[in-house]
């Protein structure tokens, strides 16, 4: 039984997937708390998708795909905002527009030359396999993402909370708001690896989400939406030694277990809890 | 010219057109309410959630499309009961769902041994339509589209407006929760053609070009169905010489289409502006 719990730690490439998803899982999850408070998981799913074509393309011209990736990001992100600017559709529906259009255009190039890059790793991650070039990507991305944060972070929970108030205080909106997209997109890019465009989401929304509902102060929601990404991400990834490398979705699967828990039993804001408020209300009315 | 029709001569390409025209046509439909009710991420979420029940209808041998429809109500019903619960956002809520049933789907379908093909769930494969597919996409959507058109009003005024909707005595729960399962439908019906993640292309584009190129609801609905058919068809059909993804040739049609409706739009900011501005000065 033992030996069967340990083996997949024998492997190099097993090691190696676990350190980098719990990384990743580290950067998503912090900037999953932001994602929340901001209602934003919908730009989230619009920009893991809206990378594809760049992936595609950095591997034709022969660029890091991360290069590629980040800079249909950044597009996508910018016609999102164009498009929302001269029409009076509502943001919900530009994104959707937005988004679809460039994740068809990356299937579009895909299909055409199907040999040269594989959908299948864009899509659903493909950590178990992932290169050392790529690991250095990641890291970096990871590191200047979680930096970024780091320095930035106060100004960010302004903006999320209160925009008018941080406009108030002299602080850029404008540039605060392009910033965290910017940093929405390097973190859907560094993910993608791990759990692949579709469920890049999860990551930026379900940590966030699940800590929201267990802290009221927003620093220990940092420092839980973090530890539960990273705990998520390398159980995860060491879980699917044993599912066929399903890697994003045994991840996923863990953080949305993680969810649940916490929406049922969360001290203060959870249903178990609001229930029994709700009975202690009702039996001081009937005394 | 034979190369032109070269593609007609095959029937997989015609079956393709025509299937590709029936769902375009009740997506478009379908799509204008969603854009008015802001519901693009509904769409988004209730097609990935499906995963989990075409994998679990195979596993148990239902129709697979059964499956497929109760998992993608499950998503949504389970969004309303965890926003109503607890104290996390809609759009959040709906993300911690979503995601959550797809990845269940994913690993579920490591561990049911089955001969689906992930590729033609999540891309389509409107090029290889079955014995049977063809009747049984035109019989769902014909009825989605009889449903829709038949409480065309009602489903407008719960858009627009829920509480006055209320106020006069319509029935918004049972409204919602229809126009939930039509959603659901559609995109069950919808998945042969262009698969999980760009069907809500089909239910959000054709929408948004109906609206900008009109200010009447029976006139968008008329544009948004007409673009879509076109885009669905000539996808389908450009797709053969390009030898490329069926479903994103259709959806970067669309794509193109919503383009050219921005341009010449006459609601878009620019030129609504200039105009504005000229009627202004001449007043004064």
């Amino acid at each position: 039984m033992i030996e069967t719990l340990l083996t997949p730690l024998q492997y190099d490439y097993m090691l190696k997937a676990i350190l980098v998803s719990g990384v990743i899982g580290t950067v998503c999850a912090f900037l999953s708390c932001f994602v929340t408070l901001k209602g934003w998981s919908l730009m989230g799913d619009a920009l893991s998708h809206a990378v594809v074509p760049g992936v595609a393309v950095a591997h034709y011209v022969g660029w890091p795909f991360a290069v590629g990736a980040f800079l249909t990001g950044l597009l996508a992100a910018a016609g999102m905002g164009f498009v929302k600017m001269k029409t009076p559709l509502r943001e919900d529906a530009v994104i959707g527009v937005v988004f679809t259009a460039f994740f068809a255009f990356g299937l579009f190039l895909i299909s055409v030359h199907p040999s040269e890059v594989d959908l299948r790793a864009i899509v659903f991650g493909n950590i178990l396999g992932i290169s050392d070039a790529d690991i250095v990507q990641m890291l970096a991305i990871s590191v200047l993402t979680l930096g970024v944060l780091g320095l930035k972070w106060r100004d960010l929970l302004l903006l999320c909370f209160d925009a008018t108030q941080a406009r108030a205080l002299g602080l850029s909106a404008t540039r605060l708001h392009a910033l965290l997209l910017a940093l929405l997109a390097a973190t859907a890019v560094a993910a993608l690896q791990a759990v692949g465009a579709v469920l890049v989401v999860a990551m930026l929304v379900t940590p966030g989400a699940t800590a929201y509902l267990l802290t009221d102060r927003f620093g220990r929601m940092i420092g839980l939406a973090t530890a539960m990404g990273a705990g998520a991400s390398m159980l995860g990834a060491y879980a699917s030694y044993f599912f066929d490398g399903s890697t994003g979705g045994c991840i996923v699967t863990l953080q949305s277990a993680m969810f649940v828990v916490a929406w049922i039993f969360a001290p203060k804001h959870g249903v178990r809890a609001s229930r029994m408020r709700a009975r202690f209300a009702s039996e001081g009315e009937g005394t | 010219m034979s190369r032109v029709l070269e593609p007609l001569q095959y029937p997989f390409m015609v079956d393709a057109m025509i299937v590709g025209a029936a769902v375009g046509a009740v997506c478009a439909v379908l799509s204008c309410y969603l854009v008015l009710k802001g519901w693009s991420l509904m769409g988004d979420a209730v097609s990935h959630a499906v995963l989990p029940g075409i994998v679990g209808a195979y596993a148990i041998g239902v129709p697979l499309a059964l499956g497929a429809f109760a998992s993608g109500l499950l998503c949504a019903v389970l969004t309303g009961y965890v926003k109503a619960n607890s104290r996390v956002k809609e759009d959040t809520a709906m993300g911690v769902v979503f995601t959550g049933l797809f990845a269940l789907g994913l690993v579920m379908f490591t561990k049911v041994p089955s001969d689906l093909h992930l590729d033609h769930i999540l891309f389509g494969n409107i090029l290889g339509l079955e014995e049977g597919d063809l009747r049984n996409t035109l019989i769902t959507a014909g009825a989605t589209l009889a449903v829709v058109l038949g409480l065309r009003r009602d489903l407008l005024l719960f858009c627009f407006d829920p509480g006055h909707a209320r106020t006069i005595g319509l029935p918004t729960q049972r409204l919602y929760y229809l126009l939930l399962s039509l959603l659901a439908v559609t995109i069950v019906v919808s998945l042969q053609a262009v698969g999980v993640i760009l069907v809500i292309a089909m239910l959000v584009t054709p929408g948004c070009i109906g609206y900008l190129w009109s200010d009447r609801f029976g006139r968008m609905m008329a544009i948004a169905t007409g673009s879509a058919i076109g885009a669905s068809v000539l996808g389908v059909y450009a797709s053969f010489f390009l030898n490329a993804s069926t479903g994103a040739c259709i959806v970067l049609l669309e794509a193109l289409m919503f383009a050219v409706a921005l341009v010449t739009s006459r609601k878009r900011g620019l030129r609504r502006n200039r105009r504005t501005a000229t009627a202004t000065i001449a007043k004064a």
